[in-house]
């Protein structure tokens, strides 16, 4: 039995993608936002979109926070490597002004959920 | 048309027939004599088969599945054997024979597909389609006619008709026999299946033959309206287009629309129907066989009435305005405002007054809501006597036609009291005329003097009658008493009547008295009206609105009740009154809010029929403009009010009926009724005495067609009662 324990240790061991603890995720997490954080201004003047700073600002903390209870560090690596791609694509404008306000989903009509909504809308 | 399927002349083939009796169900075996006659081998087609003597050769035939082609025989009617099509050789027999009228002899070898077979069908395929117009392409039989299927299967590749004198075809003048029956008679085949089912099944014996051979036509003699409440379904029966659906005509052909199963609602015996639709909007409608309810045929209302789901709808809430006006608004503040007045109204004076046409679906919802607001006024329009205005409905024995539609035609003496059935509920009528003609059934009545299809015995409209029937001093007691299956069926409107008590104190107990042969055999019998009735009382709902009037209502649902139950006159003051439906009628007139509803192809609901049996109407087409499925309408409103009832979707609705009334959602199944004793003794009141003389609400045909909220919308139905009208005045 005792021979067994060390050996399954090192097979739960995997493979990191970028950060071997939580901690280093947490500042690859950090450093994104920020880098994010000061892109913001930069957003609003060249897509000219309808929204101000903080607005944008606000959104940005909304996207992050949506992944807050993430824990595996993988995970969170990944996240962070599709954030940096988002980045990139902003910084370089390779996306559109439309992308951008796809962030707000303001055009989407949710299909109602609770039989009031339902029956008003005579989607059932 | 209605092709006929093969099965049917298959089981009839398998029971032991009666040589002469060519109406047949597959009920016959109960009045089949005892001992079984021995059966008898053919062979067809070298299959050998055992039959029962008397059998013909088509429906041996029938049994190993060869099915021959024939135009004027027909399950329901009497065999004429006039159109040679049926044609079968027989070995050692010189000529063919016509299989649909020749009984099988023994070692009969029949030959179904042989060279002489074959020419004769060609022979006679040729013959018809000579004096047949090639308007194919211009008649609405087009697709679903039989002589081109046949011609298609049976006939010859080639004819020896040429018109080398160009005297043209041979042409027949088109009669005008109604607004609901097209006449092309250059098509007709003479096949004379209209004129036997006129004079077996309708009993008018209007339609006939004139003149011989080429010269030989099919018509009414002289220039008149075939009138009967039947007549659409000689429109099914003619194989050909000669006679064919007169609103329905140049509207659709049958590949492109969309068929979807069905039952009628508008009288109360729940007929099996097939609606066809296309683009949303139901074309017509056709019967769908089932054995127990109406064999194959419909009532014209039922069939023709149709076209008033798309007049008079009501496609979005309305509210009235301070100037009395309706406005259109959207179901949020329609739903808004009604919710409000029921709020603030004393929890014990919101009601309910269901009309004839809604489904067990919305009853159920709506009692729901009302009883957890914590109010009990729940009515049906329609009265039915109960004792001291708490019991008589709640054993279901009291109001059910308890003996089966299907059984009415082995009755040996039925006494009809209050009712019409020839106009209340057709194919009942069907049944009792075909008891009378077929099994010697006797038929007596009690009411104003009516033309019942059939003779019966008349008794006269005095109430006095049935006293003395009821105390055994008239002289048709003893004959009840001695009667082997005894029936007494009494109209609705009859017991809906103020007197109600009467009827049912002097008829039920006498029921209860009389000894049929069999102990299980139901001699108490009540014809419903309303399609929604039973359905209504099985769930708890009382008869008739005075109880709920009398308690001064601040809101009042009107569930469709366009009976004229509840008017202006007795209506409180200051109700608030909401009219759930789908036709703008009466009781939408009364209402502050209107909510519109579905109708009954609209929707799937519930219905019971008199004879307690619950069967489901299936969506065929999408409530009209904002109009709901009845049921989700209360369901949001108790959603607004604040008193959410327990369901969201269809089953589980259904759940919750089950646990009130498992027969509502046992679809198809008759529910046994019992307790009939106990039954009586709920209903038995205090001295109850008659007011005045039998009477019914349907008398003539004109009566027939204008019914409900539905009939009382369609055109068809309007020159119909215009056609009757007239016919009559003109003599």
């Amino acid at each position: 039995m005792a021979a067994r324990e060390p050996a399954k240790r090192i097979i739960q061991q995997v493979r990191p993608i970028l950060s071997v603890d939580r901690e280093e995720a947490r500042q690859r997490v950090i450093n994104l936002y920020k880098a994010w954080h000061r892109t913001a201004p930069f957003i609003v003047e060249k897509f000219d979109i309808p929204k101000s700073v903080p607005q944008v600002r606000q959104k940005l903390k909304e996207e992050f926070i949506k992944n807050k209870d993430v824990s595996d560090v993988r995970v969170i690596d990944m996240l962070v490597i599709k954030g940096q791609m988002e980045l990139k694509e902003i910084t370089k404008i390779w996306k559109q002004k439309g992308h951008i306000m796809r962030y707000w989903q303001e055009s989407i009509e949710y299909k109602p959920n609770d039989f009031l909504s339902k029956f008003m809308s005579g989607h059932n | 048309m209605l092709r006929a399927p093969m099965f049917r002349a298959l089981v009839l083939a398998q029971l032991p027939s009666r040589a002469g009796i060519l109406f047949t169900t597959s009920r016959m075996q109960s009045n089949a004599p005892a001992k079984a006659p021995e059966k008898i081998e053919v062979f067809i087609d070298d299959q050998p088969v055992m039959v029962a003597p008397g059998t013909t050769v088509l429906q041996a035939a029938a049994q190993v599945g060869v099915e021959i082609p024939r135009f004027c025989y027909h399950e329901r009617l009497a065999v004429a054997g006039n159109c040679r099509m049926c044609l079968v050789e027989v070995e050692k027999s010189p000529k063919p024979v016509a299989a649909c009228a020749m009984p099988v002899m023994k070692g009969w070898r029949i030959k179904t597909n042989s060279d002489m077979t074959r020419k004769a069908r060609e022979g006679v395929m040729e013959f018809l389609l000579s004096n047949h117009p090639l308007d194919c392409p211009i008649c609405d039989q087009g697709g679903e006619c039989d002589l081109q299927d046949q011609a298609m299967a049976f006939g010859s590749d080639r004819s020896r008709f040429t018109d080398i004198n160009h005297a043209g075809k041979r042409a027949v003048e088109d009669k005008d026999i109604g607004p609901l029956v097209k006449t092309i008679m250059t098509r007709c085949i003479h096949c004379t299946r209209c004129i036997r089912f006129a004079s077996e099944v309708a009993g008018v014996d209007d339609l006939g033959t004139t003149g011989r051979g080429n010269e030989m036509q099919v018509g009414m003699y002289v220039e008149k309206l075939f009138l009967t409440e039947l007549s659409g379904n000689v429109i099914d029966l003619c194989p050909v287009g000669a006679l064919t659906n007169k609103p329905y005509s140049f509207v659709a052909r049958p590949w492109e629309i969309r068929k979807v199963d069905s039952i009628d609602v508008l009288d109360a015996l729940g007929s099996n129907i097939v609606v066809s639709t296309r683009t949303g909007e139901v074309l017509r409608i056709l019967p769908r066989e089932n054995e127990d309810i109406n064999e194959e045929w419909l009532s014209d209302k039922s069939r023709f009435a149709c076209d008033g789901l798309k007049r008079q709808r009501l496609i979005t809430p309305m509210l009235r305005k301070p100037d009395g006006e309706f406005e259109a608004v959207e179901w949020e503040s329609a739903l808004i405002t009604a919710a409000q007045a029921i709020r603030n109204a004393p929890k014990d004076k919101i009601a309910a007054v269901a009309g004839s046409l809604v489904d067990a679906e919305q009853l159920v919802a709506v009692k729901d809501l009302l009883n957890r607001l914590g109010s009990e006024l729940l009515c049906t329009e329609q009265k039915f006597p109960t004792a001291d205005g708490t019991s008589g409905t709640d054993l279901r024995s009291n109001y059910l036609l308890n003996s089966s539609i299907a059984s009415c035609e082995d009755a040996d003496l039925v006494l009809l009291v209050g009712t019409n059935p020839r106009y209340e509920a057709p194919l009942l009528n069907t049944r009792l005329r075909k008891g009378y003609v077929h099994k010697e059934q006797d038929i007596a009545y009690i009411g104003p003097e009516v033309d019942l299809s059939y003779r019966y015995e008349y008794l006269g409209n005095r109430s006095l009658t049935i006293e003395d029937i009821a105390k055994g001093k008239h002289p048709f007691a003893q004959r009840l008493k001695q009667a082997k299956r005894p029936l007494i069926i009494v109209g609705a409107n009859a017991l809906a009547r103020n007197d109600g008590k009467a009827y049912i104190a002097a008829l039920q107990s006498f029921a209860r008295q009389l000894k049929p042969e069999d102990k299980n055999w139901k001699v108490w019998n009540v014809l419903q009206t309303n399609a929604s009735q039973v359905a209504a009382l099985d769930v708890g709902y009382k008869p008739g609105v005075e109880e709920v009037l009398a308690a001064q209502p601040k809101v009042l649902f009107l569930l469709g009740a366009d009976g004229n139950a509840v008017n202006k006159e007795n209506i409180p003051k200051d109700c608030f009154v909401i009219y759930q439906g789908h036709h703008g009628d009466q009781g939408a007139q009364l209402a502050h809010a209107i909510l519109p509803g579905a109708a009954y192809t609209e929707k799937q609901g519930t219905y019971v029929n008199t004879e307690g049996r619950a069967q489901q109407t299936l969506v065929a087409v999408s409530p009209p403009g904002m109009a709901r499925e009845d049921w989700k309408i209360i369901r949001a409103l108790s959603e607004v009010v604040g008193t959410v009832l327990p369901y969201d979707t269809l089953d589980e609705l259904r759940n919750r009926m089950e646990d009130i009334a498992p027969h509502l959602v046992r679809y198809g199944h008759l529910e046994e009724n019992n307790f009939y004793a106990q039954a009586e003794q709920l209903i038995k009141t205090q001295a109850s005495s008659f007011q005045g003389d039998v009477d019914v609400n349907q008398k003539s045909l004109e009566d027939f067609f204008m019914t409900d909220s539905i009939t009382r919308a369609s055109p068809t139905m309007a020159k119909c009662v215009a056609a009757v009208k007239k016919a009559q005045a003109t003599g």
